[in-house]
């Protein structure tokens, strides 16, 4: 019973990410947030995911009303990819410079180059009325 | 390979040889390498697949043979959690974290050409997937091993050991 959206009565838009129960992680869904920790051998998982939830509250704040979906995160070799997909609630400018400000603040504060790639998408993309 | 040849007949080519400022020269003997293996472990095995296409590619772009591509078996991981925060011990939660591996074996290569392809390859590792490399160096035998040590040494009265 996680990470289940549950069946009401059919005015409720769910994306394909939140759709999927986490049993279909491999198969139908891809990963959110993507690095080494979790592998045989590997050290670094908790670290990793303490970055990621802060990664994510972050987001949510910085771009207030705007996230379309859930952050992708990647990292690749000391480096952080953001990939975002925002709605145009806010003029461009303003995204620009928050999205400058996003990588700024970040590198400075995990010491290691960030990047953010946004997308922007004229709305949510609806995969089921739930 | 198709190479452009010029059949201009003007020598407008006959310059000196300019030297790369990329391209070092330096006197000591290459390291020989026997093998290079590499292990690639992933997540997701497409992602995988994807990229031992892409080093298997790289390596015939460069003319390293390939000797063999082999994929280990998967390992899982899996552990068994209480579902609930405090009691109801029959009812649980599983977990399981997969990773898959490949080995790319690449055979006889100089200490130059594994730094190059090592290099390249490694800038392009997709995120998420982790790699180990282990070389195994050709190396002449010291002198002090070439010839075996009875031989060398001279005719020794045999003691008895005391035990």
């Amino acid at each position: 019973r996680a990470a289940r959206v549950r069946v009401g009565k059919g005015d409720k838009p769910v994306t394909y990410e939140k759709a999927h129960p986490p049993h279909y992680i491999a198969h139908r869904k891809g990963w959110l947030s993507l690095h080494t920790g979790n592998l045989d051998g590997e050290l670094g998982a908790a670290e990793r995911t303490v970055e990621d939830v802060f990664l994510r509250k972050f987001f949510h704040g910085t771009f207030p009303g705007c996230l379309a979906d859930e952050v992708v995160l990647k990292r690749r070799a000391n480096a952080l990819v953001g990939c975002l997909l925002l709605l145009p609630h806010l003029a461009p400018a303003k995204l620009c410079f928050l999205v400058g400000y996003a990588e700024t603040l970040l590198s400075h504060l995990y010491k290691c180059p960030v990047r953010l790639e946004v997308q922007t998408v004229p709305a949510k993309v609806v995969y089921k009325w739930l | 390979d198709l190479m452009g040849v010029r059949f201009s007949g003007s020598h407008a080519q006959t310059q000196e040889h300019k030297t790369n400022p990329l391209v070092t020269i330096s006197e000591e003997p290459e390291t020989l390498y026997k093998r290079l293996s590499l292990l690639v472990k992933g997540h997701d095995k497409a992602v995988l697949d994807s990229y031992e296409y892409f080093a298997v590619l790289a390596a015939k772009e460069l003319g390293i043979s390939v000797e063999k591509i082999h994929r280990p078996p998967k390992k899982i991981e899996r552990f068994t959690l209480l579902k609930s925060v405090h009691i109801y011990k029959k009812h649980r939660v599983q977990y399981e974290m997969r990773t898959h591996y490949t080995c790319l074996e690449l055979k006889y290569l100089t200490g130059s050409t594994a730094a190059v392809y090592l290099e390249y390859v490694e800038r392009n590792l997709p995120e998420g997937v982790a790699m180990e490399v282990k070389k195994t160096k050709i190396e002449k035998i010291p002198e002090h091993i070439q010839e075996p040590v009875w031989d060398t040494l001279p005719q020794v009265e045999e003691t008895e050991v005391k035990s």
